[in-house]
């Protein structure tokens, strides 16, 4: 006996592991929402393009767009334009849009609509190894005079290349030196800056080279900030050129990489690029659906989602049957009410989604008490059991014909037109209350209708609870868990409440 | 709180309860292929005779619908006897005649019945009318027991038994099941009827319980029921012991009976017996099934082999209540 409780303990461990293992990976590695109400923002970038084509001449415009390889997901990107070939390639690490047409006329406009999100994405690619060293550049006279006094004192107060970029940006920045005067030469864009620090640390044979970030903010109109990054060794590292700080924040997209302008455009003039950003609210689960349908991989791959939709409405119901079970038992066990067997409950708060639960309960106690008068009159004819019960039977079908009738006649259509598998519930369960009225008696009987009453509402109010069927349907390793409790209850040896009632007499408290 | 209180109470004085009576009695002691022999009761009987453990006499079966003329010669010697359903529950369809009047028969509660009447009882428990799921069913036709008239005081209608509870072999508790008005003479707890718990060593009666109550007086007459000595204890226990080897159920309720003339017989076993016989003794069962099988572990290898009477000395000596209750003086 020993080891097999041993045995059955450690399969419930077993089981435990099992489940909850499986659903700390849905949670925390798949990113499954843990309620189906769960959003996460999406950010709508749009990107308008427009440019004055010159007439008869072919166009080609040339765009960087998102390269998309960390940190978010794509959802949706569209190339919206009129009469225009696109063509999407990759170079160095960039992406890039080529529109083209033969000929254009007059304002043309072109859009690049990219929506994306955080959740699902892929961690952060292995960065491809970027340049770890660079030839310095040819500088003459007084600009490398400049740059040597600049960079003797930054190398003195920096470790390594971290340091080294930060404490650049920090001198070029602070504009009182002459020497930074001089290599910015009276331009002191933010663009000219970040050119100074490149060309500061290209001598100092420091690779780095300039990327373009968009803000995720809900904004109208924004345009790309400049930012700096190097590599060093193992991650690139970002930095603010305005600043010095360190670190891409979390809400910027890094939209193209290198010096090359964001447009290159032939055959028209007068282009104009502007970005606006908006924000949207999306339920987690309907954002996985859309990733599954444009083949990117998301939970959905082997889930129940991947059923067809009559199917996930089947197996909503069924999933939720081990759970009504599962309370069953507990209410059994633990509580000690006496219950129709294990399933029936279940079964009668399944004919509770047809019904209505107020309904139901009506329909059962009425029904119910009616098929047991007919079965206590029939008991004084001493009928066989069996003929005992098929009269009883088909008065009840009867008694449903006649209640569907009255309610349809008065207008209550909806509750009370009885379904066919809540009156063949129904049926049964007259059946086997009639079984345990012959064998145990009126009051036994009646004190097992009520029970499993109860069980069955309370069983009907939880497999319809719509975040604990969305949480079952979606982790479906909470089933192994059940199943270890129902392994574990088997193994249970205490009391029942009731029985704390029942033997109270036996208790000192009782003496009283 | 309530609830944790009292059931470190009952815990501590060895109540046991259903989740542990399934699990670690009925499910470990009792093989589920044994349980036929106990729910029919002609099986039962028949394999008590071969044991020669004593039981009502068998007058005859009726099984078949034509058997059932037979009735006429079957009771042809016997004034009395009792009609059973085989494999019926909680004592329904059973019929007790006490006399013979022109022809009549006379139940036990004197009402007068005609042979075509007590023809058609039989047929009806033939065709299952009283039996367990409704299948059909056989007729066992019997001694009438009379009881002994000790238990007069403290009984109203019908026959009280003795329930004793055995664990492999070696009572463990016993219990006098005292028909009331409301049980309508049924010996069953749930029905109504009182149990009063028995002392194994000496058999003399303790005080009651009484739909989960503790009572020391019969709800009907109002007589004490503590103190009174049921009649050859010894036979009782050593016929209980032997209801282990017969039937190969490690935990088993047998069903005694006190007739006036035979001494006690084997009514019929339970291989799910109930658990109120604890309030009936005011000592848990699980304390003394411990007791038991702790004896048996210390016996190893041997613990199947120990002879019947050992075995009731031990459950003796193990369960003894110390102080008995004084016998109640008459009024």
């Amino acid at each position: 006996m020993r080891s097999v409780k041993l045995h059955a303990r450690l399969l419930a461990v077993a089981l435990l592991v099992l489940g909850a293992g499986s659903i700390a990976y849905q949670i925390l590695v798949q990113d499954v929402p843990l309620t189906e109400s769960e959003s996460d923002p999406v950010w709508v970038v749009d990107t308008q393009l427009s440019f004055q084509a010159r007439p008869n001449t072919p166009i080609k415009a040339r765009m960087f767009v998102p390269p998309l390889n960390s940190g978010f997901t794509a959802l949706n990107e569209s190339f919206i334009s009129n009469n225009y070939g696109v063509n999407v390639n990759r170079e160095n690490g960039n992406r890039l849009v080529t529109w083209s047409a033969r000929r254009g006329e007059g304002q043309q406009n072109l859009y690049y609509r990219l929506m994306l999100t955080s959740r699902f994405a892929d961690p952060a690619l292995p960065p491809e190894n970027g340049p770890q060293f660079r030839p310095s550049p040819e500088l003459k006279g007084a600009e490398r005079v400049a740059a040597d006094a600049l960079l003797a004192p930054i190398r003195q107060h920096s470790a390594d290349v971290e340091t080294f970029v930060s404490e650049t940006i920090k001198r070029v920045n602070s504009e009182d030196s002459d020497n930074v005067r001089l290599l910015l030469g009276g331009d002191h864009s933010p663009e000219n800056r970040a050119r100074v620090v490149d060309l500061l640390l290209a001598v100092a044979h420091i690779p780095a080279e300039p990327v373009h970030t968009l803000q995720l903010q809900e904004t109208s109109s924004q345009q790309p900030e400049l930012w700096l990054r190097t590599f060093n060794g193992q991650n690139w590292l970002y930095f603010n050129p305005a600043d010095g700080r360190q670190g891409l924040p979390e809400d910027r997209l890094v939209w193209w990489s290198g010096e090359q302008p964001l447009l290159t455009l032939e055959g028209a003039r007068g282009a104009k690029v502007s970005f606006s950003v908006h924000r949207n609210e999306m339920s987690a689960l309907r954002l996985a659906q859309s990733l599954r349908s444009q083949d990117a991989s998301s939970f959905i791959d082997y889930s129940l989602y991947e059923l067809p939709v009559p199917s996930q409405q089947l197996f909503r119901v069924l999933i939720m049957i081990p759970v009504g079970v599962l309370l069953v038992l507990l209410i059994r066990s633990l509580i000690g009410m006496e219950t129709l067997g294990t399933f029936t409950p279940v079964l009668i708060a399944l004919a509770f989604r047809e019904t209505q639960v107020i309904w139901g309960v009506l329909l059962f106690t009425f029904i119910t008490a009616i098929g047991l008068s007919v079965r206590g009159y029939l008991e004084h004819l001493k009928l066989q059991l069996l003929a005992r019960l098929s009269v009883v039977l088909t008065f009840v079908v009867i008694m449903m014909g006649l209640i569907s009738l009255l309610g349809y006649k008065l207008g209550l259509s909806t509750g009370l037109s009885v379904a066919l598998f809540p009156m063949v519930i129904l049926t049964m369960v007259i059946e086997r209350v009639s079984i345990v009225w012959e064998e145990r008696g009126g009051a036994q009987s009646l004190k097992v209708a009520i029970g499993t009453l109860v069980a069955a509402v309370l069983c009907h109010l939880l497999m319809v609870w719509s975040p604990l069927v969305y949480f079952v349907f979606t982790f479906p390793g909470v089933l192994l868990i059940l199943a270890a409790v129902m392994v574990f209850m088997g193994h249970y040896r205490g009391y029942r409440l009731m029985e704390l009632v029942r033997f109270r007499a036996m208790t000192e408290e009782g003496e009283r | 709180m309530f609830g944790i209180a009292t059931w470190r109470a009952l815990r501590r004085r060895g109540v046991m309860g259903i989740n542990q009576r399934n699990g670690d009695y009925v499910l470990m002691y009792n093989d589920r292929r044994l349980y036929p022999l106990v729910d029919d009761k002609i099986r039962t009987k028949n394999m008590a005779l071969e044991a020669g453990i004593q039981v009502p006499d068998m007058y005859g079966i009726i099984d078949t619908e034509q058997g059932i003329s037979q009735l006429e010669h079957i009771v042809e010697t016997h004034g009395d006897f009792v009609i059973k359903p085989s494999q019926g529950a909680g004592g329904d369809g059973i019929l007790v005649i006490s006399d013979r009047f022109e022809g009549y028969y006379r139940s036990a509660s004197g009402r007068m019945i005609s042979p075509e009447e007590l023809e058609f009882h039989i047929s009806g428990i033939i065709s299952g009318l009283y039996s367990l799921g409704g299948h059909r069913d056989r007729a066992l036709i019997e001694y009438r027991v009379r009881s002994t008239d000790l238990f007069d005081r403290i009984s109203i209608g019908g026959v009280p038994d003795v329930r004793i509870i055995v664990l492999q072999g070696y009572p463990v508790a016993a219990m006098l099941r005292l028909p009331t008005r409301q049980s309508d003479g049924k010996a069953n707890l749930h029905q109504g009827a009182i149990g009063v718990g028995v002392d194994i060593a000496t058999g003399v009666t303790l005080s009651g319980t009484w739909h989960n109550l503790k009572i020391d007086r019969h709800p009907d007459t109002a007589h004490p029921v503590a103190g009174v000595q049921v009649p050859d204890w010894d036979q009782c226990l050593a016929l209980a012991a032997r209801c282990y080897d017969l039937t190969g159920l490690g935990y088993l309720g047998v069903d005694l009976v006190m007739d006036k003339h035979k001494g006690p017989l084997m009514l019929e076993l339970n291989a799910r017996p109930g658990l109120n016989i604890q309030i009936a003794n005011d000592d848990g069962l699980l304390r003394r099934c411990r007791l038991i099988e702790d004896h048996l572990e210390a016996r190893g290898e041997d613990a199947g082999t120990e002879a019947a009477a050992s075995r009731v000395a031990l459950s003796r000596r193990l369960f003894a209540v110390p102080d008995l209750p004084e016998a109640p003086t008459p009024p």
